[in-house]
């Protein structure tokens, strides 16, 4: 780093001491709400049923009495004009320059409008994640993703151009393909989710190619919690050689939270989105570190179709300690630690996917694809974890076997039936994996 | 970590920017050259209002 270049895209408002920072998600809460409020037919209605208006919304507790909304609303709202958004729309349609869509994996997907100005947020977004993780206007950074209707990491290239990093589009190019070109081109750094990031290392060694060798320094992951769960990080940091990074963001909310270059948790961006954690038996707002809650989120500046307290279903924790970069942010422990609608009970036991994962990335003679199948048999669940073990590791299967069932057990309290399947035949995933599979009949 | 900034300056600027560009687009009238250039001037200045004049919200 130059001895004059700042650590912070923005260090007045990543380092405002947190009772300004407050007051500021305070002021420009009333602002986005006044905003959709006055201009969006949606929100009018869902206020003014609920006896509130933009004048009542003068502390930070005012905020818990706005009601919230979630993906059910956002779903009913496109089967009113304005197609293909709905009424929830806060500017004419012919403001609106940007479709996206959410990628359906719960349900009907969620159209998406955003102005220029929306875009240009993302961008800006997205600017302070990378210039957070190291991204500068020296780094050649890759985009293996195939540019469509879900915004992925389409806010992530522009956001990298607004750096002044150069910016290579990895499209329509297959895995094989993207990896050469990284390779030509001496890339610097790329994003993806967890699961195509590790498997692009897997095709890079089919093709003689040590993902390592590469020069990549640094990755950022998005699209699953893969990054921030211990074991699958360090197994893309082993295969790429490279630093790995978190970021959430989802379609209908907007770029919020970041691990920085110290690699402790997830700061969220406070100047830009207000996030509540919501206790989800007593509806409290929990303020507590180390609790898990789902989470209340805002963006306080999207204009084109505002996200206001919307429930994400995402479960997340603030966490015990503060992050050493200096960001004033407050830091969420472990990334999103599950979903309040995919934690299930097994056996009456709560289990969340991720700590399935954890066990299985945690066995170095287990590949990197892993399927849990959860089914009823009379009023008994079953599950059962099918796994591949690498080539050379065959003949330790019954030794694998045990100590794997033995740490589930421990990490999850469940017994498992695990099938073990042929290396690489268990489905791989280039974007959203699906490896949870819960075929019960509720 | 704000007072070493000058913030007040900039915000100024900011405005003058604002100001500028929406008289740039009177101006322009129905060039659509100018009205769709102004539109992403404006979003750009937008980006600068989020980042400093917002600050001044809690000076």
């Amino acid at each position: 780093m130059a001895n004059n270049e700042s650590m912070y895209w923005n260090p007045i408002l990543e380092t405002m001491p947190r009772e300004k920072l407050r007051e500021l998600q305070v002021k420009k809460f009333r602002r986005i709400f006044e905003w959709a409020y006055n201009n969006s037919p949606f929100y009018k209605k869902l206020y003014k049923e609920a006896g509130i208006e933009p004048g009542d919304i003068k502390t930070y507790d005012d905020i818990k009495k706005v009601p919230k909304t979630d993906k059910g609303m956002l779903r009913d709202v496109q089967t009113r004009p304005p197609f293909p958004y709905g009424d929830m729309l806060a500017v004419p349609l012919q403001q609106v320059t940007e479709f996206r869509q959410t990628s359906g994996t719960t349900g009907t997907p969620v159209y998406q409008a955003d102005t220029w100005q929306d875009w240009e947020w993302w961008a800006e977004n997205w600017a302070y994640i990378l210039y957070a993780q190291g991204y500068r206007d020296t780094d050649r950074i890759f985009i293996p993703f195939g540019y469509n209707i879900f915004v992925a990491f389409w806010a992530c290239h522009y956001a990298a151009e607004k750096l002044g990093a150069e910016v290579v589009p990895g499209g329509v190019l297959d895995t094989e393909a993207r990896i050469m070109k990284m390779q030509e081109l001496k890339c610097t750094a790329f994003g993806a989710t967890p699961t195509y990031v590790l498997g692009m290392a897997d095709t890079a060694r089919k093709i003689g190619i040590d993902p390592a060798s590469i020069g990549i320094k640094r990755i950022t992951c998005a699209g699953e919690p893969g990054a921030s769960i211990p074991t699958t990080k360090k197994r893309i940091e082993e295969a790429w050689g490279a630093k790995v990074y978190d970021h959430i963001g989802a379609t209908e909310i907007g770029a919020w939270s970041y691990m920085c270059t110290a690699q402790r948790g997830l700061h969220v961006n406070e100047a830009m989105f207000l996030v509540e954690i919501e206790d989800t038996e007593t509806g409290e707002i929990i303020d507590e570190p180390m609790k898990n809650g789902k989470m209340v989120i805002t963006a306080f500046d999207r204009i084109g179709k505002p996200c206001i307290r919307f429930d994400s279903k995402d479960v997340i924790r603030w966490a015990d300690y503060d992050c050493e970069c200096g960001r004033t942010f407050r830091i969420i422990d472990g990334g999103v630690v599950g979903r309040a609608d995919d934690i299930t009970k097994v056996k009456g036991v709560l289990l969340a996917p991720t700590a399935i994962e954890e066990v299985v990335r945690s066995f170095s003679e287990l590949s990197d694809e892993y399927e849990v199948i959860v089914t009823k048999k009379g009023d008994i669940d079953d599950i059962m974890l099918k796994i591949e073990i690498k080539p050379g590791f065959e003949n330790q299967q019954p030794d694998i076997l045990n100590r794997l069932k033995d740490l589930l057990r421990v990490k999850t309290n469940l017994g498992y039936k695990i099938e073990v399947h042929p290396y690489e035949s268990l489905p791989r995933y280039a974007l959203k994996a699906k490896r949870f599979k819960d075929m019960r009949q509720h | 970590m704000a007072e070493q900034y000058k913030i007040d300056e900039m915000d100024a600027k900011i405005k003058q920017i604002r100001k500028t560009a929406e008289e740039l687009q009177q101006l322009g009238g129905n060039i659509e050259a100018v009205k769709k250039n102004i539109v992403r001037l404006l979003a750009s200045t937008k980006m600068l209002e989020l980042n400093i004049s917002d600050v001044k919200l809690v000076m």
